[in-house]
């Protein structure tokens, strides 16, 4: 798979991910206020907000990972909270890049997860997959961050999902391996899996997803395709202070170090 | 049914290797016990310890009543008067060091003899105490004027188990091996799978924690009883008498063993990292492992220390573990701890369900 995987137009399959009015409530916070959202197939989805938006409660009550207490999810047509073992089964989640147990190599993390979905894993290829053929026998607690964030991203794919959840896959990393990640995931869109992400990097967001979604306090407050959302600002009237410069900081960091992958440690 | 047998196979075998390949847990629950066992066996404690001796008086003379004075005033010598079936059945489980028989028309009638019973193959308690009491002997049938021609005291060797501290140290070790393993291996492998959400990795797939459960604490009890078998082997070398049931004496082990694991499920449920986890795994283990009969007995503990101790669930497994290996005490002998045991067992089982969570 190359960095510079080709842009394609917004996906147009079907929905294969259907949130309706989900709501959860902790205590005197309501976290998470009456979502509602469609993803498509073979889409890149991304949730934006601040923190404590909600993004993650969202996302976990979409895996089947915490319960719901008012509207449905369903996952390729089934529905969480009558079979969350099924939607679990339907679906890769990416957790924190920690977390694997230490003592096991890759190739061991990876057939112990297939045997978790009753799978037959390939462990070479899905190791080949996000480049870390060479760290096979190596344990998670040796990797840099990027390797360790790659192997997470593995680890979510063991079950061939129809759908792939990423929480905040580029926190921590180098401006290279975030670029190398973004050409990972297009990779992991152009064989077929839809992809829902959360992101705090607007940049991010602009440069990966098809759509996003913008919450804020528990709602979503705005959904479109990042340049629709962009022209519907402009389109209110705003104009930043500052003029745009043709180029950024980010653009002279990678213009001065490139865009090979640095692996630290 | 199948799959179900090898997914647990396949996570019982990753648990094995997660505990093997974590030096810390290895060190702290297998290699630490070792350690220690090795130590005590070659400071070897048995050299101080007093003689244990029984007396049966059959003579009940003033010069009977002389020689008991005189005997008492050595240092060296614990007293356990009783009758001579009671006092020969001591001797042959290894509670008695020497018994001694004072016949009747001792003092008065020049045939009768001392006769002091020693196990055989004597161990160095038995021999000193046969010296002292020979000198003790000769002392009071000076001042008494008499005594019997030849030997003043005839030694007789009997059959019996010679226990050494071996034979105390190694059941203590055994406990102690059992409490580390659940309270130490369980507590601190879980509360880091939970710190790094390894725990939550796994409940993101279909697969029914309870499996992972399962299998880690299988793998626990496997390598509890593969470290049993080290220790036993080791105190065989070193002189250990087992005369007990194997069977029971792993039984027992497993009792012992749901307590700590429970134990040990229950700081991995409450501590959110091992900081907060260590500091209450020691508070629960070292004063046990000092109190609880591990190293001395806790007869040579001051009074009120013993009825602390006595219902520590380490003192119960110590005591049935040791009453096994050193007597050969079967279930009904054992009812006493195996229902201490058993009531520890289900208050630690109920503590870690309450407790224990997920995330």
């Amino acid at each position: 798979m190359t960095v510079a995987a080709t842009w394609r137009p917004p996906a147009v399959g079907a929905p294969i991910l259907v949130v309706r009015d989900l709501r959860k409530r902790y205590g005197s916070l309501q976290a998470v206020d009456g979502v509602s959202f469609e993803v498509r197939e073979n889409e890149i989805f991304g949730i934006l907000g601040p923190n404590g938006a909600g993004k993650t409660t969202t996302l976990e009550m979409i895996e089947g990972m915490r319960p719901i207490d008012t509207g449905t999810a369903t996952v390729d047509g089934v529905d969480v909270t009558r079979d969350p073992r099924g939607v679990k089964a339907r679906i890769g989640i990416q957790l924190q890049a920690s977390a694997f147990f230490d003592e096991l190599t890759l190739t061991e993390l990876l057939e112990l997860f297939g045997h978790l979905y009753n799978r037959q894993v390939d462990a070479a290829r899905l190791l080949a997959d996000v480049e870390l053929t060479d760290k096979a026998g190596s344990q998670v607690r040796t990797l840099s961050g990027g390797q360790k964030q790659r192997f997470s991203i593995a680890a979510a794919l063991v079950n061939e999902p129809r759908v792939l959840f990423l929480d905040e896959p580029s926190t921590g990393l180098d401006p290279q391996a975030r670029r190398h990640l973004w050409g990972l995931i297009r990779g992991i869109r152009a064989r077929g899996h839809t992809v829902v992400l959360t992101t705090h990097y607007m940049e991010e967001a602009e440069e990966l997803c098809d759509r996003v979604a913008i919450m804020d306090r528990g709602r979503i407050v705005a959904l479109d395709t990042p340049q629709g959302l962009i022209d519907a600002l402009l389109a209110s009237g705003f104009r930043k202070a500052r003029v745009e410069r043709l180029a950024n900081l980010e653009d002279v960091f990678i213009d001065l170090t490139g865009h090979e992958l640095r692996e630290e440690e | 049914m199948r799959r179900r047998l090898q997914l647990f196979w396949v996570l019982f075998v990753a648990s094995l290797k997660m505990f093997v390949r974590n030096r810390l847990a290895v060190f702290f629950s297998l290699f630490l016990p070792l350690v220690i066992m090795l130590i005590f066996g070659v400071l070897n404690f048995e050299g101080t310890s007093t003689v244990v001796v029984g007396v049966v008086d059959e003579a009940e003379n003033p010069a009977s009543l002389a020689l008991l004075q005189a005997m008492e005033n050595v240092d060296t010598f614990r007293f356990e008067p009783g009758d001579r079936p009671a006092q020969m059945a001591a001797l042959e489980n290894g509670e008695r060091d020497m018994v001694v028989v004072i016949p009747a028309g001792w003092g008065t009638d020049a045939a009768a003899r001392l006769t002091a019973f020693t196990p055989a193959g004597s161990q160095q308690e038995a021999r000193l105490g046969t010296l002292i009491l020979t000198a003790v002997v000769a002392e009071v049938l000076v001042a008494g004027g008499g005594g019997p021609a030849g030997p003043l005291v005839q030694v007789e060797q009997v059959n019996a188990l010679n226990l050494g501290y071996i034979d105390f140290l190694v059941p203590g070790i055994l406990g102690l091996t059992i409490m580390q393993l659940g309270l130490f291996g369980v507590a601190f492998s879980f509360v880091q799978l939970k710190r790094t959400g390894a725990l939550r990795r796994l409940f993101a797939t279909p697969t029914a924690p309870g499996y992972f459960l399962g299998a880690q604490i299988a793998s626990r009890l496997v390598l509890g009883l593969a470290q049993i078998g080290i220790l036993l082997g080791i105190g065989l070398l070193f002189g250990l008498h087992l005369v007990g049931s194997l069977a029971l004496l792993l039984g027992v082990a497993l009792l012992g063993a749901v307590i700590f694991l429970g134990m040990g499920f229950a700081i991995a449920g409450w501590a959110k990292n091992e900081d907060q986890a260590a500091p209450v795994a020691n508070i629960i283990s070292l004063p046990m492992m000092f109190l609880s009969g591990t190293f001395f007995p806790r007869e040579a503990m001051p009074s009120f220390l013993q009825g602390v101790t006595e219902y520590m669930p380490l003192t119960f497994l110590n005591h049935a573990l040791r009453d096994i290996a050193n007597e050969g005490a079967g279930v009904v002998e054992l009812a006493p701890d195996l229902l201490g045991m058993a009531v520890w067992a289900v208050i630690s089982f109920v503590v870690a369900v309450r407790l224990f969570s997920w995330e």
